[in-house]
């Protein structure tokens, strides 16, 4: 088969899956539905294997026309080049594991088949938003997959305690992409309006070769836009308030949508619109600085959770800033670098507190966990595989991909850099703290809880082996040029191969004895966290302390700096007070008001002629033309 | 012609047909003139003919020609008539209120008199046919609807008849002349059209349409009828109010306002966006603290035609498509939550949302159709309500961008009050009611609308193929019959 024939079955095998389980999931056992689900992703992966073996330059397949007007030309088309299909392979390889690691963890939940709907509805989507070959497709894509969070995110609705908070969260993350998402949209208009086209490649070979550019407000105000569509999508500032909240759902969907793709989905349209923003610089700053103050703003709040996913979930937001931080410097190849080692560590991240989670009975909170080290040692070495891999420790995946944006950090600008390292070492110190407490120590759970503890079944546990395994050598992919010229960067030029605009930027500093220096204050600052960590929370077992006697600089972080409230203040509260103001001052006492006047004024005058008219037939269509002259007397002054 | 008189017999047959067979026989004449529509859009290639369905080649005295027929723009219309007429005959299909005989007879002679909106090709004609709708609809919320129904009835009926009688004196005018304007042969459509205006006639006549489309549709300000008449008239009322009546007066815009009148377009252009943008933004605030749900879908109706009405005084085929595939996203969305509240209602007998919730465990099939619907209607892609917004927000945006910007929060408001009112009634522990999940004629009704939105959503091109060319002659027609006024 070509790859013109491949490719749209990359996409077919999901939607498939998804439909039966959809329609039939429920008449059927659950070891079928899951491992149907499970296969559709699989299949998926092979095939996007088969076609990256193959694939020597871009290919384009046409479906069908969807819009065809006079000035609008929108076609549902697929792209196949390097960019897309390494992130269908990360989609797809990662959302098998997670597919399968579910089988085991769902087990019990009455809403399986529902589940491994949604999820295989979700890759679909996903896989959408980037194999499309224009913005529109994305778009759809960047919607589905908003929709299949929304579902996931509330999938236990009808939970009698949490039930509601759970749809409030759904709702509240829902909405937050929706406001990003209407930035994306006008970001799409603007690029219609200027260059007549949403196809990347058109546009790539309008801006790279034949330099047809808008002018530098225009560019800025779509890369601005796209832009606006990220934050949403990737949880930045100032809308990243929701992926916390969004942990609300089961922890598979977690580590798929809320750590290792969805949220990945502005870094890639970032990336794929690069040839946009290599022309506003003025864009690019921004997102270099938002970037930064998400990272460190996030990092902070992570210090003081004791839910463990919301420790996981504020370092997803805190890697997502690094990110963009990349982006802003424009080393896009960097940037997909570590969102593949960051998916591979998080996904695994988040799976073990799953797996922990799922050994406590449900239990989330840190704090009544302790001592799990040798009661679930499978799940805590891949767990610590994953803290190790995240924090940067010397040859894992995350210490060559964190490296190389702190390497283009540092010849940018030495205090971004700084900053950069501080939130690193911050990100060190959560890390460890959160494993130390939840490891090491003593059982702190009740009775029946310690009973309980138990390592899951193989569905569960063979995903987190395969997951820790790349993330220890997920950083061979792209090793730094330090002694290995030619071999270096293979995932840089991979991907700058055949991807519209794409180009490897590396880092002024190739000297490799400042790439040393870094590498070693990196290593410094990874083990220094170590050892703190390790004294206070692994030897003498500090547990933290309940959020009320927290103080200072604590209690702020604690209370994930109050932007919660400081948005129900200055959002949420005056549009909900707009509303019942409005409704019933406006709506009720204003324009309903002129009508009954107008109606009680018709009887009364009717009252006052009925003595010398005979009917108020008359009087009624004298009242109606005072009306239309009134509606229309500002245009005859006008005229 | 058997588009208008196959309803019409099914109205005098409910009139003597036993009351056992009522809901089969309104069933069946539900199904007879959808598929007798279906044949003619079929047999219709879309070339933007005319086709010609009533002519008598005569005028009458004072103008009248009763000339009838459809173009591409007609015709989808017809097809969306009889398509919803189905969809409502098919929802209360296991209601008490099927095998009544003036409910079903009711619900044909509005089919009749809407047929007759959408294909009179004379004014005079239209005029009296819009009138007409006005009956059965009152008749139908004045019969069966709910106990505080008359003071909105009252309301309701004041409104729209003042408004439409501001149309006629429009027609009149143009016929017979004011402000020196010649008057027309008659009221034939292109006798009208043919007529030049001077400034100051064309803003009158612009005026009066305005008038009686703006209460109808409804525009901001003069919506306050619609909550209260939707609220209390029954599930049959409220669908045809919001899926069918409202589209005539959107239809009214585009076949009789503008092209009647087109030298005022240019001024009374931004005034009607901005009140389209100001009812888009206002409803949208209102309907986010509603606790009653049938009020809350009433007000996003409003919000949601708001942005329509700016689309169409565009006056650009492209924004137009959006019109006509938004118009039929909004009839099938209308159905849907209109039906859904229904359903709650007839089971729970509440419509507070306050004392709602739980629903989605007891009745799981019917958490998912509801939640389709709700996604329709805050415009997911795949949806038919994505491409309807996506082509009219473009439109808006081009013509100004911060209006279109303001425009565009509907994307986000849409997704706060729906989201709630969906989540409030069916999210959370089940409550102390019994709830039957949907009977198969409700499941049907979700089926077909799911089925339509997805297809309109996936190939809108269905539609606008279908109706462009027709769209791309009358905008042709309008610049050549006038001299524009720039």
């Amino acid at each position: 088969m070509s790859i013109q024939q491949l490719v749209p079955l990359i996409l077919l095998f999901p939607l498939i899956g998804g439909i039966i389980n959809g329609i039939f999931g429920k008449k059927l056992p659950k070891a079928l539905v899951g491992s149907l689900a499970t296969l559709a992703s699989t299949l998926s992966f092979a095939t996007a294997l088969m076609v990256f073996f193959h694939l020597n330059e871009p290919v384009k397949i046409h479906l069908f026309r969807m819009i065809d007007l006079e000035d609008l030309r929108l076609s549902a088309s697929l792209l196949a080049d390097n960019l897309s299909l390494w992130m269908v392979l990360i989609i797809t390889g990662i959302g098998s594991l997670i597919h399968l690691f579910s089988m085991g963890y769902m087990k019990h939940d009455e809403g399986y088949s529902k589940f491994f709907t949604y999820l295989n509805l979700f890759i679909f989507a996903m896989l959408i938003l980037v194999l499309g070959s224009n913005y529109f497709m994305l778009f759809f894509g960047w919607e589905g997959v908003g929709i299949c969070s929304y579902f996931l995110i509330g999938f236990h609705y009808s939970d009698a305690e949490k039930g509601m908070l759970n749809g409030i969260a759904a709702r509240k993350a829902f909405i937050m992409n929706r406001i990003g998402d209407l930035g994306l949209l006008i970001g799409l208009f603007l690029i219609l309006s200027q260059f007549g086209t949403l196809e990347y490649q058109e546009l790539a070979n309008m801006v790279t070769v034949d330099k047809i550019l808008g002018t530098p407000w225009m560019m800025f105000g779509i890369t601005m836009c796209l832009f606006i569509g990220a934050t949403g999508k990737s949880a930045q500032i100032p809308l990243f308030t929701w992926l916390p909240d969004a942990m609300a759902g089961p922890t598979p969907v977690s580590a798929l949508i809320h750590a290792a793709t969805m949220v990945t989905a502005g870094i890639f349209l970032v990336v794929r619109s690069n040839f946009f923003f290599e022309h506003a610089p003025m864009t690019q700053e921004i997102m270099l600085y938002i970037g930064l103050a998400t990272s460190l703003v996030a990092a902070f709040i992570a210090m003081r959770q004791n839910d463990i996913k919301k420790v996981l979930a504020y370092s997803t937001v805190s890697q997502l800033g690094l990110l963009f931080v990349a982006l802003g410097m424009g080393a896009y190849t960097a940037a997909i670098f570590h969102v593949t080692t960051h998916a591979f560590f998080k996904a695994l991240l988040f799976l073990g507190s799953g797996s922990v989670i799922h050994a406590m009975s449900d239990e989330q909170d840190m704090r009544k966990m302790g001592g799990l080290r040798k009661k679930i040692p499978l799940t805590h070495l891949t767990f610590l595989i994953g803290t190790l891999a995240i924090t940067g420790f010397p040859l894992l995946s995350g210490f060559f991909s964190k490296d190389e944006i702190v390497g283009h950090a540092f010849s940018h600008n030495v205090v971004i850099y700084g900053i950069l390292m501080f939130s690193i070492l911050l990100t060190a110190i959560y890390m460890f703290r959160m494993y130390f407490v939840v490891f090491f120590g003593s059982f702190r759970g009740t009775h029946e809880q310690e009973h309980h503890v138990h390592e899951g079944p193989a569905s569960m546990t063979l995903p987190l082996v395969i997951l820790a395994i790349l993330s220890i050598f997920g950083g061979l992919l792209n090793l730094p040029g330090i002694w290995l010229k030619g071999q270096a960067h293979w995932l840089s030029h991979h991907l700058e191969h055949n991807t519209g605009g794409l180009n490897l930027i590396e880092a002024e500093h190739a000297d490799n004895g400042i790439t040393l220096m870094l590498m070693i204050i990196a290593v410094a600052v990874c083990l220094g966290a170590l050892v703190v960590c390790y004294l206070v929370y692994g030897k003498k077992q500090n547990v933290p302390v309940a959020d009320a006697e927290l103080s200072g600089w604590q209690k702020i972080s604690a209370n994930k700096l109050y932007i919660d409230e400081i948005y129900n203040f200055l959002f949420v509260r005056p549009t909900e007070w707009l509303s019942v103001v409005g409704h019933k001052f406006i709506e009720i006492m204003f324009l309903n008001g002129i009508i009954l006047g107008f109606a009680k004024g018709i009887g009364a005058s009717g009252e006052l002629v009925k003595k010398w008219q005979t009917g108020r037939v008359n009087w009624y269509i004298l009242w109606m033309v005072g009306g239309i002259v009134g509606l229309i007397v500002y245009y005859l002054v006008k005229i | 012609m058997e588009l208008l008189i196959i309803p019409s017999l099914f109205a005098l047959a409910a009139l003597v047909i036993p009351r056992n067979f009522m809901r089969y026989f309104g069933l069946a004449g539900g199904v007879t003139s959808a598929v007798v529509a279906i044949v003619h859009a079929v047999y219709y290639a879309p070339t933007a003919k005319y086709v010609s369905l009533f002519d008598p080649n005569w005028t009458s005295t004072f103008g009248l020609t009763y000339k009838m027929g459809y173009d591409g723009i007609s015709l989808i219309m017809v097809v969306l008539t009889n398509v919803i007429t189905l969809l409502i005959l098919l929802s209360n299909f296991n209601k008490e209120l099927a095998s009544n005989k003036m409910f079903t007879a009711m619900v044909f002679f509005m089919q009749v008199a809407l047929i007759g909106v959408f294909t009179s090709m004379d004014g005079l004609l239209f005029y009296i046919f819009w009138e007409i709708t006005l009956i059965p609809v009152f008749l139908i919320a004045l019969w069966f609807g709910a106990p505080g129904r008359k003071q909105a009835l009252i309301k309701f009926f004041i409104y729209t008849f003042v408004g439409s009688l501001a149309m006629l004196l429009a027609l009149m005018a143009i016929k017979t002349g004011i402000c020196g304007n010649l008057p027309a042969a008659s009221f034939a459509v292109e006798d009208l059209m043919a007529v030049q205006l001077s400034a100051c006639s064309a803003c009158w006549i612009f005026g009066g349409f305005l008038f009686a489309f703006a209460v109808k549709i409804p525009l901001f300000p003069f919506h306050t009828w619609q909550p209260d008449t939707y609220t209390n008239s029954p599930m049959a009322g409220t669908m045809l109010l919001s899926a069918l009546m409202l589209k005539m007066a959107l239809y009214g815009m585009i076949r009789w306002m503008i092209p009647l009148a087109p030298e005022s377009l240019e001024s009374y252009k931004l005034p009607i966006i901005i009140l389209g943008t100001i009812g888009v933004v206002y409803a949208a605030i209102l309907a986010i603290k509603q606790n009653d749900i049938k009020r809350t879908f009433a007000f996003a109706s409003i919000s949601h035609v708001g942005l329509i009405a700016a689309g169409i005084v565009l006056l650009n085929v492209d924004a137009t498509m959006g019109v006509f595939v938004q118009m039929i996203n909004h009839s099938l969305v209308a159905v849907g939550l209109f039906l859904a509240v229904d359903i709650i209602e007839s089971r729970t007998g509440i419509r507070s949302m306050s004392e709602l919730g739980g629903i989605a465990k007891q009745a799981p099939k019917f958490a998912f159709w509801f939640g389709v619907v709700a996604l329709a209607s805050i415009s997911v892609p795949l949806t038919s309500g994505f491409i309807g917004e996506f082509l009219l927000i473009r439109g808006v945006y081009s013509y100004n961008w911060i209006i279109g910007l303001v425009i565009g929060s509907t994307l986000v408001y849409g997704a706060v009050y729906t989201l709630r009112a969906y989540q409030l009634s069916m999210y959370g522990p089940s409550k102390n009611f019994n709830f039957p999940d949907l009977t198969w004629n409700e499941w049907l009704v979700f089926f077909i609308l799911m089925v339509l939105i997805v297809i309109l959503g996936v190939y809108p091109q269905l539609v606008i193929d279908f109706v462009q060319p027709s769209v791309t002659r009358l905008f042709e027609n309008i610049h050549s019959s006038k001299i524009l006024v720039q």
